[in-house]
This record gives C-alpha cells, sequence and structure tokens, in this order.
C-alpha cells in the first residue's frame, strides 16, 4: 500500500514529533528515509521553492540543491537555511512549522546525491548483464529503451537498498507514470503500455514499442489497469546473487552523463 | 478503469421545455456613469440575467441560474471567448474565487490578494489591486486563495491573507477604508467572500489549525465600523460551555467560519458553518461536543445573536469542517410546505433541516463511509469508528469540502462532487502550543490507491443518488447548474465538463490545463449571449455558444 503524509498548514503540524532538547548537538530529521514523508515535501518544494530553485531541483535563479549533501550539508543545515533564509540573497526566511521543513529536506535529500554505492561485484559483468536485461527498457546516457526510468544518474540518488528492492520486486512500488494498462479500441488490435496520464475522457500511454499516443476513452472497447509492474521481478532463481552485486556495482557508477560517457 | 460513466438511473429529459428563453437584456451602460448596486439589487438576486451579485449567485446558496440560453441541445457548441491570466504565482492554490457580474465588468479576486476589474467582453484589465503583505504570514501562507468580493454601492469588499477587511471603490481599485479583523500572528487569516445583507457586510475567519478562536462578524458599509461579533466558541459560562472541559480548551477551540453562508431575508437569519476544534485531530484535551464547532450556526443578522445549530460531526477528531455554502429551499416535505437548509458536509453524509427551527428531517450518506453510516434519532450520527486511527475513514478534506455544490430546484437534484478516500487518522497530544504556529494534534495517512471522485445527483427528498458520473481521482471543483437542464463542474484533471442535470450524460467537456480547485462556475447575460465563466489554475476562461 503506498501511503501519502499529507502535510500543510490548514492539514497537519506535529510540533511535537519534530522537537529537539535545546542545545543539542546534531537535529536530526523525524522524516529522514519516510517515503510518504519524501512525497509531502516534493509537493511543499513544488509549491514553495521550485520557482527560484527549478522543479526538478537543479537551479534557476536560485542555486543547484540537489548536490548540497555531496558538498558537506547536513539534514540540519539545510534546515536552517531555509529557515533562516539567506542574507543579502532572494532568499526568504519560513515560518513554516518545523515538519514541512523537514519533510522538503527529506524530499531533497532523496533526490541529492547519495554516498558511493557499496558492492563487491564486478561492474563490468554488471554492465553486460544490464545490457542483456534491461537496457531494452531503461536508458543509460545515450543508449536503451523509455520504457522504464532513466538510470543515467541513479548511483546518485537511489541507495543500494532501495535498488535492491526495485530489482527483486518491481511490482511492489510502481511509480506514477510508470503504472501499466492494456487498452483496445473498437477496430484495433489489444495494446499494452504505460500510463503517463489520464482524465475523465481521455488516456496517455507509450506503448510497449515505445510511441506516444493518446486515446478518448469514449473510443475504447477495453480499458483494463494491470496490478503488476511491466518490469518483470528478478528472484533469486533469475537472478543469483553474485549476479545483483555484479548489476548493484554497475548501478553505482551511473552518477551522471558526464560519468557515463567518460566510461 | 473498466467505464468512467457509472449512472444508476436514467431520468427522461423533457425537451419540451428545453427551448432557450429569449434573454433579458438590461439598457447597457457602456461609457456611462454606473448607478452602484443596491441592497435591493442583491436581494433579488439573479433575476436581472445580467447579474452575479454575490458569491453563490443569490442568497439561497442554490448556485442555480435561471439562464436558459444554453441548453443541453446547444451546449456542444460552448466556445471559449477569452482568457485572462493572473500572471501571478499562486504557490500551488490558483482561483478559488466567483467573480462579481455588474454592468459588463467582472470584479475578481485572486490568489496573494490581488484582484482586478476585467472587461467581461474581453478579459482585459481595468484595474489591478495588489495588496502588500506582511512577511510573517501565518495561516495566510500556506493557503494564499481568496474566494471573492462582496458589492454594495460603488464599494467592493475583501478580506486578507493578514485578517483585514477592505473597502475597495469598484470604479479604481483603490482602498476606501481598511479594519482589522483580528491578529493574523496568532494564526488567523481571511479568505472568503464576504456577503452582504442590507446594510451590513458579514464575514468569516480561517485558524482552526491554529490554537485560535472562531468569530462571524457585521461590518458597517461605509466606514468599516464592527456592528457585531458572535464568538463561534463561548466564552466561559456562556452557552455551550459545558461541552467543553475547561476555558483553556475554549480559548483555543477552533470553530472557523471559512466559507460564504447563505441568508434567509424573511427569517432574517443567516446560515454559516462552522470549522473543526482545536487541535485537529487529537480531542484529549478537549473531551465533549466542543460546541459550535462543525456546525451550522442560524444567526440573526440583525443582532448576530445564535437562532439554533446543528452539529454534524460532535468531538470531531478528522478536520471534517463544515465550512460549506448552506443551500436553501422550499420542498414539499412529506405533504407538508418546509423552508429547509441542505448541507452535503465533509463527514460524508447529506443533511436536511428545517432552516426555522433546525429540526434534522433527513441525514443519509453521499458517500461510502465508514466513519457512521445512520444518523440516530437525537440527530447524532451512529459511529462506528471513532479515532479511524484503523480502518479506513474519509480523509481531512472530507467526502466534499468547500467547493460549492447547486441545487436544481425543479428537478428536487442536489448536485456535489463526492470525494471516495481512505486514510487513517494518527493523534498526538501536544506537547507546546505556540502562536503563530500549526496546531493540529497528529497526523493523516493516505492511501493514494484507494481514492476517487464523482459528480452526484442526491434526490433531497429521499437522499438516493440518483446518478453519478465517475473522476479518475478526487476532486475539488465546484457544480453549477442551470434552468435549462444542464449541470456544470469541473474536475481534479482540469475538465470543465456540462452534464444533463436529469441523467448525468456528459454533453460536452474542455480541458483547461489545470486542476479546477475549489471554484464553480457562474454564469450572466452580456449583450444577449450566456457567459459561462470557470476559474482553473491561475485563469478564467469564459464561454459562450459558437455558431452552430
Amino acid at each position: 500500500m503506498r501511503r501519502t503524509l499529507l502535510i500543510g498548514a490548514w492539514l497537519l503540524a506535529s510540533a511535537c514529533a519534530c522537537s529537539w532538547p535545546a542545545g543539542a548537538a546534531e537535529l536530526v530529521n523525524p522524516y529522514e528515509g519516510d517515503d510518504a514523508a519524501v512525497r509531502a515535501g516534493s509537493g511543499l518544494y513544488a509549491g514553495r521553492c521550485a520557482d527560484c530553485h527549478g522543479a526538478d531541483a537543479k537551479g534557476n535563479r536560485g542555486p543547484d540543491l540537489t548536490q548540497r549533501w555531496a558538498v558537506g550539508a547536513s539534514d540540519e543545515s539545510v534546515f536552517t537555511t531555509i529557515r533562516q533564509g539567506v542574507a543579502g540573497s532572494i532568499m526568504p526566511p519560513s515560518s513554516a512549522p518545523d515538519n514541512e521543513l523537514w519533510a522538503i529536506v527529506a524530499y531533497l535529500r532523496s533526490i541529492s546525491v547519495v554516498p558511493p554505492l557499496a558492492s563487491t561485484g564486478d561492474p563490468q559483468r554488471g554492465r553486460a548483464l544490464f545490457v542483456a536485461e534491461c537496457e531494452q527498457c531503461h536508458r543509460v546516457g545515450l543508449a536503451g529503451g523509455a520504457l522504464g526510468p532513466e538510470l543515467t544518474m541513479i548511483g546518485q540518488v537511489r541507495s543500494r537498498e532501495a535498488l535492491v528492492a526495485a530489482v527483486r520486486d518491481p511490482s511492489a512500488a510502481v511509480a506514477l507514470g510508470y503504472r501499466a494498462v492494456t487498452l483496445r479500441t473498437k477496430d484495433g488490435p489489444r495494446i499494452e503500455g504505460i500510463v503517463k496520464s489520464e482524465d475523465a475522457f481521455s488516456m496517455q500511454i507509450m506503448t510497449t514499442d515505445g510511441r506516444l499516443q493518446g486515446y478518448r476513452k469514449s473510443e475504447l472497447v477495453e480499458l483494463t489497469p494491470a496490478t503488476e509492474s511491466l518490469m518483470p521481478g528478478f528472484s533469486v532463481e533469475r537472478l543469483a546473487a553474485a549476479a545483483l552485486e555484479d548489476l548493484l556495482a554497475y548501478l553505482g557508477t551511473l552518477r551522471g552523463p558526464a560519468a557515463e560517457l567518460a566510461r | 478503469m473498466s467505464s468512467c460513466l457509472l449512472r444508476t438511473t436514467t431520468v427522461l429529459i423533457a425537451t419540451a421545455v428545453l427551448l432557450a428563453a429569449p434573454p433579458r437584456v438590461r439598457a447597457q451602460t457602456e461609457g456611462q456613469e454606473s448607478e452602484g448596486v443596491s441592497s435591493a439589487d442583491i436581494a433579488a438576486g439573479l433575476a436581472d440575467p445580467t447579474h452575479w451579485l454575490t458569491y453563490s449567485g443569490d442568497y439561497s446558496g442554490q448556485r442555480h441560474s435561471p439562464l436558459t440560453q444554453v441548453t443541453p441541445r446547444n451546449v456542444r457548441r460552448l466556445m471559449p471567448q477569452w482568457t485572462f491570466q493572473a500572471g501571478t504565482f499562486a504557490r500551488g492554490r490558483g482561483f478559488e474565487t466567483t467573480p462579481l457580474a455588474v454592468d459588463g465588468v467582472l470584479y475578481v479576486t485572486g490568489a496573494n490578494n490581488y484582484a482586478w476589474a476585467l472587461d467581461a467582453r474581453t478579459g482585459r484589465p481595468f484595474w489591478e489591486y495588489r495588496r502588500t503583505l506582511p512577511n510573517d504570514l501565518t495561516y495566510g501562507s500556506s493557503a494564499p486563495v481568496n474566494r471573492g468580493f462582496a458589492v454594495l454601492g460603488e464599494r467592493l469588499f475583501m478580506v486578507t491573507l493578514d485578517a483585514h477587511l477592505l473597502a475597495l471603490d469598484r470604479r479604481t481599485g483603490g482602498v476606501l477604508w481598511d479594519v482589522v479583523l483580528t491578529d493574523y500572528r496568532v494564526g488567523y487569516a481571511a479568505t472568503l467572500a464576504p456577503l452582504v445583507v442590507d446594510d451590513r457586510v458579514i464575514v468569516g475567519i480561517s485558524g482552526g489549525e491554529y490554537a485560535t478562536r472562531g468569530f462571524l462578524d457585521a461590518y458597517e458599509p461605509a466606514t468599516g465600523a464592527r456592528l457585531w461579533r458572535f464568538n463561534t466558541v463561548p466564552g466561559p459560562g456562556e452557552p455551550g460551555s459545558d461541552t467543553w472541559p475547561n476555558d483553556t480548551a475554549m480559548a483555543r477551540g477552533g470553530g472557523a467560519t471559512w466559507m460564504t453562508g447563505s441568508y434567509d431575508p424573511e427569517l432574517g437569519l443567516l446560515y454559516w458553518g462552522t470549522g473543526n476544534p482545536n487541535p485537529d485531530y487529537y480531542g484529549g484535551d478537549r473531551r465533549g461536543d466542543n460546541l459550535y464547532t462543525n456546525s451550522l450556526l442560524a444567526v440573526e443578522a440583525a443582532t448576530g445573536t445564535l437562532r439554533w445549530h446543528y452539529q454534524f460531526t460532535p468531538h470531531d477528531t478528522h478536520d471534517w469542517d463544515s465550512n460549506h455554502v448552506p443551500v436553501l429551499a422550499t420542498l414539499d416535505w412529506q405533504g407538508r410546505e418546509r423552508q429547509v437548509v441542505m448541507v452535503a458536509n465533509r463527514n460524508g453524509f447529506f443533511y436536511v433541516l428545517d432552516r426555522v427551527t433546525g429540526e434534522l428531517l433527513l441525514g443519509k450518506p453521499f458517500t461510502a463511509t465508514t466513519w457512521a453510516r445512520e444518523i440516530g434519532a437525537d440527530g447524532r450520527p451512529i459511529v462506528l469508528n471513532e479515532d479511524g486511527s484503523t480502518g479506513c475513514l474519509p480523509d481531512q478534506w472530507g467526502g466534499t469540502n468547500f467547493n460549492p455544490p447547486s441545487f436544481d430546484p425543479k428537478r428536487k437534484l442536489f448536485f456535489v462532487n463526492a470525494r471516495e478516500t481512505c486514510a487513517s487518522f494518527h493523534a498526538q497530544p501536544e506537547t507546546q502550543v505556540v502562536p503563530g504556529q500549526v496546531a493540529a494534534g497528529g497526523m493523516v495517512w493516505v492511501d493514494r490507491d484507494k481514492a476517487s471522485g464523482a459528480l452526484r445527483a442526491i434526490d433531497v427528498t429521499t437522499g438516493q443518488i440518483e446518478w453519478e458520473f465517475a473522476y479518475p481521482t478526487p476532486t475539488m471543483a465546484g457544480v453549477m447548474s442551470t434552468a435549462s437542464g444542464l449541470v456544470f463542474a469541473g474536475d481534479h484533471e482540469g475538465n470543465f465538463t456540462a452534464f444533463a442535470a436529469a441523467t448525468g450524460e456528459d454533453l460536452w467537456h474542455y480541458q483547461t490545463g489545470a486542476s479546477i480547485w475549489g471554484a464553480a462556475a457562474m454564469t450572466y447575460m452580456l449583450d444577449g449571449r450566456q457567459q459561462v465563466l470557470i476559474p482553473s489554475g491561475a485563469a478564467l476562461i469564459s464561454f459562450a455558444l459558437g455558431d452552430d
């Protein structure tokens, strides 16, 4: 079950969950690793920060926020910057409740550079595995498919634990924009794809062969959402532990276009 | 989704009555000095087809226009005439306003306390007003919205995010007077469209997520002097104080009044909804029913005296504010004519009450809520799942919200955008209360996979759902209906859709490009053509019939 922690001044606030003793050495984000808080923080970020820092937090009028932790910032320092603003700049102070700021911090952390992924595997064998099993749907650099998420920077933005979970059981959490559907028009064949957008009257999908195609629901005779991800699950039987280590080792090298192109 | 069309009952359209009536066109005032809007004009409601003079169109809250030029037969020819872009970043919330239409001019409020007078023929502005807001807003920083002007004479009335009430010059947007409602720094803001009743400007307040105490005020239109205040949470020893454990809980008890109410001129009564008790989710420090939170109040407009109240959700711990537009109507009720007030409530129930006495006539769920499924003989809900820490209750946005419903008195159908959601509530005691900081007392977990929406037509005499139209996600859009048999509703994906009032058949839709959120359509005649206007995102879009 995917759950969303909804945060907004008119929704909730719980100062108690985010309070800490005065004079404590280090403030810890109470939402660290909390996926629901990350999603809530994403919404808060979009409403309050994206105008200056960009929808992807990679900077616009304000600086790139995805690199803060990579250059030594901590959750606490980012929290403090949001709270106090930056004197002499257009970055204003915020009076929003602590838990909203922590949710934003959790979101920024989730899209930021993560420590290099630790793996005992061989990245070259992992790359070969990736090309054989994954590249048809996932793009890295200039090569690969579009049906699944691009992975060019996956080593920067996903932890080892998150990657293992995504490989072993991809249907456990299918991101919005990657949910599968089967549909058919009156005179056409059955079509499988992933839902990119939907409203009461239409649906926009990417077909499994990578075409973007929109449909009016009134013209469909079948519309069946899938319960599973289009990505197959790589169980231990299908992908042994050692091979998974190789794949993780390769994914850990994917830390941006420059890194990929340089290889 | 196997089908987007889910209708339980179909009623034939009486096509013979759907012929477009000839439009009544008021003498145009282009280039002339306007004579101003009188109290009688406002009380006449939508009788003048060129007017829309108050938030719901008239005092009844029905948001049901008598206009008949746009019909189920011709609505497919509805075409955009112009789009107005606010050009302001709304920080996640866009237009929630209902424009007022006066003699070819639209008066519009927007996010962050911008406002405009627009040429109704072109969408071009005559003037723009922008309030300089303090940088330490409390409630107003999280929901920087506004829901509309009120008008009287040459004055426009508007509330602000720093909890002031302004009178603007209708011709220039200049500020005529500016009075303080209350101290915003404690946690208050004001967002509703004021309601002008005779010689009073009625306003309510936002702030129930902070440790605040709600009130309803009346002000003198010429000067801004306050005429009366009704506190929605009693003071020590006052009636209702026995529903609170102590004075401390009452002093921060919530009960905000943040949506425009309705008015019965014959009874002289205002009908106004109140919001959640504070803190929202933790009720351990405020045991009791917590009057007059989550209630409908009948308040004498002349004096501010409470005549009666009905509490929909006693001792609420789910943030199910009752800040809805109360809908007034005259119904044949079991052989007897009754003056009623109707509310589709955030707790998932639809209610009909006698508006003279407050007697409950009907209370039926219009959603799949598992919080309660019936109202007991004592008028209280028979609660099945009180705290919601387990199971699946309507989320804190509720079975519907402040987005206006509409009512077709001919068909006896109440149209409301319903929300089906699944949430669990996790209360937490508060260790301290800091003025100006949110104090909600817990968290809510929402299962996004179990969320959907639907426009529903409720038979008000039985509470049965006559038809529905399903949406992929819950919507916060409002509804308007017309005497020609149309229902106009928005959805979260941005569609503005016209439905047949009799059957729920979708007849026309337009993708506006942004969620229609909190706003409902309005309609009026201009140069002999019926205009239909919908706010969407940071835009207003005006439609009229194109050629065949």
